[in-house]
Parts: C-alpha cells; sequence; structure tokens
C-alpha cells in the first residue's frame, strides 16, 4: 500500500513535470524582441514618392512595380501614393503631404488643373523639391516640372491616325471622344491624330467632349450617334470612356461594323480588347516608366544626368490590333 | 544528529525556497511583459501626443491671429515647443517599417513650425492676407498630421502584430504554466510530505510495537531501529530498560527461590517440632515418672537402671529444646554419650563405639540434633540386624578451615544408588520411622546445608558389604548467606 502510494505519487509527479518543462520551455519559446529598430541598410537613400490618381490599375501596378524595382536598385526609398478612380482632392493633398514631408523627388501623374500648377510651382519649386511627371505630362510653363517620363501622346495619336486613314480607306466620318478635362495627353493625342488626318480630306473627324462620368459618355455616345448615323469609326482618346462608349454602342449596333480605338491605360481596356469590342489599342510601357523615372531622379538628384531634357524622355508605344490577338 | 525539528525545519525551508523562486520567476517575467506593455503604449501615447500638440499648436495661432497679444504669442511658444518635443521624441519610435513615414512625419512637423513661424513673422510685418494663407496651411498641416499618425499608429499596429500576438500567447501560456507548476507543486509536496512523515513514523510504529511485545512479557526481544534522530535514542534507552528489566526479573526470581527453600526450612523445622509434640504428651509427666523411676531404681539398689532412666530423661530434655537454634558440638556430643549409653544396655556387647575426639574443636556451633540421629542410623543399620553387632566409630579432627566429623560403621553398607536417592532428599515422605527423636537423615541432611548454605557439607562414603562413613565438613566460620 506505502509502495503503491509513493509510485503513484511519482508518477503523477513525473508526468507533471513534464507537463510543466513543455509548458515552461513554450512560454519561453517566444521571443518577444519588438521589430527591429532603425536598419542603417538604406539610410542614405532618396527619399521619393510616386503619386497617381489611378491606384491599383493595371497600368500603374506596372509603372508602381518598375519604379520599386529602380529603387531597390539604386538603393532609393520609394512609396507609392494614390487616390482611388481619379479623386483629384486626395491625389492633390497627397501632393501636399510630399511636398511638405520634405521628400527627395516626387514622380506624379500629370494633372492639368490650376491646384497641381499651384502646388507644383509654387510649393515644391519653393521647397526645392522636383517633381518628374510620369505617364501623364502637364506643360512646363504651368507647372514647372523637371522631366516627363512616358509615352510620346503626339506620336501615339499619329499612330491611330494612320490606322484609321488606312481602315476607313481613306473615307468615312470618325468620332473622336474626348473628356472635358483639358489634359495635356489629350490634348497632344488630339493633336497627333487631327495632324494625320489632315492628309485625308475625305476622312471627317467629329470631336465630341464629353464629361467624366459613365451617364456622361453614354449621353454623348448616344447623341453622336443619333446626329451621325453613318460614323465608322471610335477613337476614346481618354481611355477611362472607352468602356462606357462601347458599351453603348454596343446596345445601339453590332460593334463589329465600327473601328473603335483607345489607349491602354485604362484598367477596362485589356478585357475590352480580348473580347474584340474594340479593333485596336495603344499599348505603353508603364513597367519602363516607373523604371526610367526613378533611375532618373536618382541619377539627378547625384549630378549624373544633368540637365534634363525638358521635353521628356519617351518610352515605347505600339499598336496593339484585336485580330493580332490569339 | 539530525533531530525531528532539524527535518521539519528543512523541508518547510525547501518548500519557502521553491515558492520564492516561482515567485521571483513569474515577478520577473510579469515586470518584463509590464516592461513591454509600457513602451507599446508609450509609443501610442508619443503618437498622440504629436497630434494632439500640433491641434493645439493651431488653436492657439488663431487665438493669436484674432488677438494678437504677447500672452497668446507666448501660448504659441510653448505650444510650439510642446511639438517639438514631441518631435524629438517621436524621432526615437523609427524602425524598419515605418521609416520613410516617419521621416515624412517629422519632415512635416517642421513644415507646421515653418508655416507658423512665417504666419506669426507676416503678421508682425501687418500682412494679414499672407498670414491667414499660411495659417490655413498651417491647419491644413495639422490635419495632416493627425491623418498621419492615424497611418503611423496602423504601421504600428501591423509592425507589431506578431508580436502582439506573440505576448497574448506568451501571457496565456504564462497561466497554463502557472496551473501545471501549481499542481506540480502540490503533488511534490504531497510526496516529499508522506516520504518525511514515513521517515518519523515509521520508527515510532516499530517503538510502538516492541513496547506491545514488552506489554505482553517478552523481554527476549532485541529492539533495534535505524534512524538518526530522537526517536532511535529513545529505542536506545527503551532497549537499555528492557535489560535492566529482564535482569531485575531474573534477579526477584531467584530471591523468589531462596524465599521458597526458606520456607521449607521453616516447614521443616515444624515437622520435626509437631514430631516431637507428638511424642511429647506430657513431657512434665514423663520427667516427673522418668524422675521416680530413676531415683526408685537408685533407693531399690538397681544403679544401672537409674543411671539409664536419667541418660533417657537427659536425652528427652535435649531433644525438646534444642530443636531451633545452634548449640555447641560439646553439648551435641553430650547428648551422643548419652545415647550410647542408652543403646549400650541395650546391645551390651554388640555395640562397639569408638570415640576419637579432639577436644579443642567442640566449641563451633552447629544446628541440634544433627550427629545423634546419623548415629541413630547406624545403630539401626549396622547394629541392630546383624547378630554378633558391629563396631561404630566416631571421628572429631582439626582440618584447618574445617571441623571433619566421621561416624563410621561396619555395616552391610549402601548402595551408590541409594546413596544418591539419600543425598537428593527423596526419602522425605518416610523418613523419621524407627528413630527415637523422630528425625530422620533427609532431615539432618537439609537442615544442614541450610545452616551451612552449601552442599556438600555432608557426604557418605560406602561400599556394599564393607560398612558406611558419613563425613561432615563443618566449616569453622559460617558462611554468610
Amino acid at each position: 500500500m506505502r509502495k503503491l502510494v509513493i509510485v503513484l505519487l511519482s508518477a503523477i509527479c513525473l508526468v507533471l513535470l513534464g507537463f510543466t518543462l513543455s509548458s515552461f520551455i513554450h512560454v519561453f519559446h517566444y521571443n518577444l524582441s519588438a521589430p527591429a529598430d532603425v536598419g542603417s541598410t538604406n539610410k542614405s537613400g532618396y527619399r521619393l514618392i510616386l503619386i497617381t490618381q489611378e491606384m491599383d490599375t493595371p497600368f500603374w501596378d506596372k509603372v508602381e512595380y518598375g519604379a520599386s524595382k529602380a529603387a531597390a536598385k539604386y538603393g532609393a526609398e520609394l512609396e507609392v501614393w494614390g487616390s482611388y478612380g481619379t479623386n483629384q482632392e486626395d491625389f492633390l493633398k497627397y501632393m501636399e503631404i510630399a511636398i511638405a514631408s520634405k521628400v527627395d523627388g516626387i514622380l506624379v501623374q500629370g494633372l492639368n488643373t490650376d491646384g497641381f500648377n499651384q502646388l507644383a510651382t509654387v510649393k515644391a519649386a519653393g521647397n526645392g523639391i522636383p517633381i518628374f511627371t510620369i505617364a501623364n505630362d502637364v506643360p512646363i510653363t504651368d507647372s514647372l516640372r523637371r522631366t516627363y517620363i512616358g509615352s510620346d501622346h503626339y506620336k501615339a495619336g499619329q499612330m491611330i491616325g494612320e490606322q484609321l486613314a488606312e481602315d476607313l480607306g481613306h473615307k468615312g466620318k470618325v468620332v473622336l471622344m474626348i473628356s472635358d478635362h483639358q489634359e495635356d495627353f489629350q490634348s497632344k493625342r488630339l493633336d497627333g491624330i487631327l495632324q494625320i488626318l489632315k492628309f485625308y480630306p475625305d476622312i471627317e473627324p467629329i470631336t465630341v467632349v464629353a464629361g467624366d462620368t459613365r451617364e456622361k459618355v453614354v449621353a454623348a455616345t448616344n447623341e453622336v450617334m443619333n446626329k451621325e448615323p453613318k460614323v465608322a469609326a471610335f477613337v476614346s482618346v481618354t481611355a477611362n470612356n472607352a468602356s462606357a462608349m462601347v458599351q453603348e454602342i454596343g446596345k445601339r449596333a453590332q460593334l463589329s461594323r465600327f473601328h473603335i480605338y483607345s489607349f491602354d491605360d485604362s484598367p477596362e481596356i485589356k478585357t475590352l480588347l480580348k473580347e474584340k469590342k474594340m479593333s485596336g489599342i495603344i499599348e505603353q510601357s508603364p513597367e519602363m516608366m516607373g523604371e526610367l523615372g526613378v533611375q532618373l531622379m536618382v541619377q539627378w538628384l547625384q549630378g549624373v544626368t544633368f540637365p534634363l531634357k525638358y521635353e521628356g524622355y519617351y518610352t515605347d508605344i505600339r499598336l496593339l490590333k484585336a485580330d493580332e490577338l490569339p | 544528529m539530525n533531530t525531528v525539528q532539524k527535518k521539519i525545519l528543512s523541508l518547510t525551508a525547501i518548500v519557502l525556497f521553491i515558492m520564492v523562486a516561482i515567485w521571483f520567476i513569474l515577478t520577473y517575467y510579469n515586470q518584463k511583459m509590464q516592461d513591454q506593455y509600457n513602451d507599446i503604449l508609450q509609443r501610442y501615447l508619443q503618437m498622440n501626443e504629436v497630434s494632439a500638440s500640433s491641434q493645439q499648436l493651431v488653436t492657439s495661432l488663431n487665438n493669436y491671429i484674432q488677438t494678437p497679444t504677447s500672452s497668446k504669442l507666448s501660448n504659441v511658444e510653448s505650444d510650439r515647443q510642446r511639438l517639438l518635443d514631441a518631435q524629438l521624441q517621436i524621432a526615437d519610435l523609427r524602425n524598419n517599417s515605418n521609416r520613410f513615414t516617419l521621416t515624412n512625419y517629422l519632415n512635416l512637423i517642421d513644415s507646421l513650425v515653418d508655416s507658423t513661424n512665417r504666419s506669426i513673422r507676416l503678421l508682425n510685418e501687418k500682412n494679414n492676407e499672407e498670414a491667414l494663407n499660411d495659417f490655413t496651411e498651417a491647419t491644413r498641416l495639422s490635419k495632416y498630421i493627425s491623418e498621419m499618425t492615424l497611418t503611423l499608429l496602423g504601421t504600428e499596429l501591423q509592425t507589431y502584430d506578431q508580436f502582439y500576438r506573440g505576448m497574448i500567447m506568451q501571457s496565456v501560456e504564462l497561466k497554463k504554466l502557472g496551473v501545471w507548476m501549481l499542481a506540480l507543486i502540490t503533488f511534490l509536496l504531497l510526496l516529499f510530505t508522506y516520504w518525511f512523515s514515513l521517515s518519523i513514523t515509521r520508527p515510532i510504529q516499530r517503538l510502538t510495537q516492541a513496547a506491545r511485545e514488552l506489554s505482553r512479557g517478552r523481554f527476549d526481544t532485541h529492539i533495534e531501529i535505524y534512524a538518526n534522530d530522537e526517536i532511535s535514542f529513545l529505542a536506545k534507552t527503551f532497549d537499555r530498560m528492557r535489560i535492566n528489566i529482564n535482569n531485575l526479573i531474573s534477579e526477584i526470581q531467584t530471591k523468589a527461590q531462596l524465599e521458597s527453600e526458606l520456607q521449607k526450612n521453616k516447614l521443616l523445622l515444624q515437622e520435626s517440632q509437631l514430631r516431637s509434640l507428638q511424642s511429647q504428651i506430657n513431657p512434665h509427666f514423663l520427667f516427673n515418672t522418668l524422675d521416680t523411676l530413676s531415683k526408685k531404681a537408685y533407693l531399690e539398689g538397681s544403679v544401672e537402671t537409674s543411671d539409664l532412666l536419667t541418660s533417657v530423661a537427659r536425652l528427652l530434655r535435649y531433644n525438646l529444646k534444642r530443636l531451633d537454634r545452634p548449640v555447641t558440638l560439646y553439648e551435641e556430643v553430650r547428648v551422643l554419650r548419652e545415647y550410647i549409653f542408652i543403646q549400650k544396655t541395650r546391645f551390651t556387647e554388640r555395640l562397639r563405639f569408638e570415640e576419637e575426639v579432639d577436644e579443642a574443636c567442640l566449641h563451633v556451633q552447629i544446628p541440634g540434633l544433627t550427629i545423634q540421629p546419623i548415629i541413630e542410623n547406624a545403630v539401626i543399620h549396622a547394629i541392630e540386624p546383624l547378630e554378633e553387632g558391629g563396631t561404630i566409630t566416631f571421628r572429631v579432627r582439626d582440618e584447618g578451615s574445617e571441623i571433619i566429623i566421621e561416624i563410621e560403621d561396619e555395616g552391610s553398607g549402601i548402595s551408590e544408588e541409594k546413596i544418591s536417592h539419600i543425598m537428593e532428599d527423596r526419602f522425605a515422605g518416610q523418613e523419621g520411622d524407627g528413630h527415637s527423636t523422630g528425625i530422620g537423615f533427609g532431615n539432618v541432611i537439609n537442615r544442614l546445608r541450610l545452616y551451612y548454605g552449601r552442599e556438600d557439607v555432608l557426604a557418605i562414603q560406602s561400599q556394599v558389604g564393607k560398612g558406611t562413613k558419613v563425613i561432615l565438613k563443618l566449616p569453622k566460620e559460617r558462611e554468610a548467606g
């Protein structure tokens, strides 16, 4: 009896000891060191900020990807800020914060508004912060931007114009749908198209100014189709309007009857092209833009690349036709 | 020596030590956690402080713009200082994931301070328009600071997410550890206490067992307890007591034996007295009658008969008086001579009595009526049955520390077997028959042995057909006890 009690107690003690030890190990296993304080790496790196109006679109994701790649390569710190769905107020706020935060350089999607220009000229230039426009340019005179990195929109317009002339057989009516925002890239594209079409007197370009919202685009499309039933081609100069326009056209007639063109800087465009609802788009090189932008910024800050070309650094563009897709 | 007290003290000390150790560990650990919690809280508080002080700065700046007084200005300045202090502190919160934002944050604060300063300067220059512009900017910046504080807090939460979860898990584990530890200690203590109590109670149980044995009267089982405390001391003492009691008891037993022997002696004396009383129906009458007979015989001219009667009377008187106390050998020899005189009258020429007595030895004391019965015995066995009679030789001589008395006859002798019977007192029942005094040989032997306290006081040498020799060795000094 006595032996049994002792053996039993010892066994219980051993089991409990095991549990206690394992619990003990568990407790002290958690290495509760706070996340590392300042790492010394990249400390001397430039602080760059990329600001866009269209966060998380495929186009800007690529820009961001390219920019991060270049930032990592050149040891710069990069943060991407941006508003969603072209919220200008937020966008300008980010601009202001970036300037007030005294970053070393700002890469920004150009926005041709007074607010933007005011910030760029007065605040940024006043604080000595360089501003590069990326993808979308603004007139240099208004904004005092250092340079532009992105597509040559004038040339892109020309490519569309040439394609139109080829598709229409030098004859027919073309609707050029533009936004009422007088963006620099839009006017350049329009200029490019019109410049080519001038050589084909039988092609009649009709410029339609639509608003920003979907409803306005739909209304404008309706209106022009009512007025000009014999339109053969549509060009959405601002890519953001393309999807609404295509949808409205599709409602009223067979899409295949028309030649529809646009640019690739809108999230819906690629889908429309894949569904063959569009004839072709101008494909730009967003990744290249991001990469080149950061590279130039760092090099300029280091004084390697000096002076900068004021007219800008153009990235590749090419015409992507629906027929050529697999 | 390990005492029970020491044992209890050491157990208590061990328990106390364990408790204190655990308490220290847990307290240390808790303290560590507390510090971590404090650090975290500190971070949040510092960030909040920036946000709050920037808003405060804007408010006081606003007040100053409304009514520019020096007290308001000093308000602005103190708020600005507070903001700068907060900025200094927040600079320490830098880590890998918030570095960029934090730098922006610090610069934002700088910008806010710049705007404030500019606004005040412009106000002093009476350029109210521009001052208001800068104030608006300061307001906006303050708003941005607040927003960025939230961003920072968010980043903080994200960065420290793993850490916080770790802390929560750890505290849960700590709780578990506490429970396990409590259980472990409980059982360890149970085990220890059990073992400890056994080490105390087991010797006590053995002792109890031993005490029970003693109480049942078994004093010969050895008590042995292997312990290293007072119990073993108790056990040793107990054992010694047992041995002492054992000795005492054996002593008492010997004493009791002695007592019973004494009792027996008394009984023997009483018996002989009783026998004498039986024969002493009326001693005075008998003496008087014997006296009268002696005188009558003398008057009638029968001198021999008269002497005979006198001897008988003397013998009878001696016999009655001298039984319970020692007499001198001289008296014994006198009575013996009376007796021999009587017997000679009876046996005439058949009884020949030879005496070799060293008169110097007759002063020693011996029990009364010891020699006469032996002589009478010789007469009865060696003279009476023989027609030609025999010689009885009586010798008393000094032999250093002893006086040797020999009574020798020439009778038919006694067999070895019978001698040993006599010596071992087997005839107790039938002795005394045919003796004039009623006192038998066995009675004599016993009395002599008791009187001198030794066994070899009397010896019988005999050969069948050649006679018997009874030898008494009487020590001159009676041994004590």
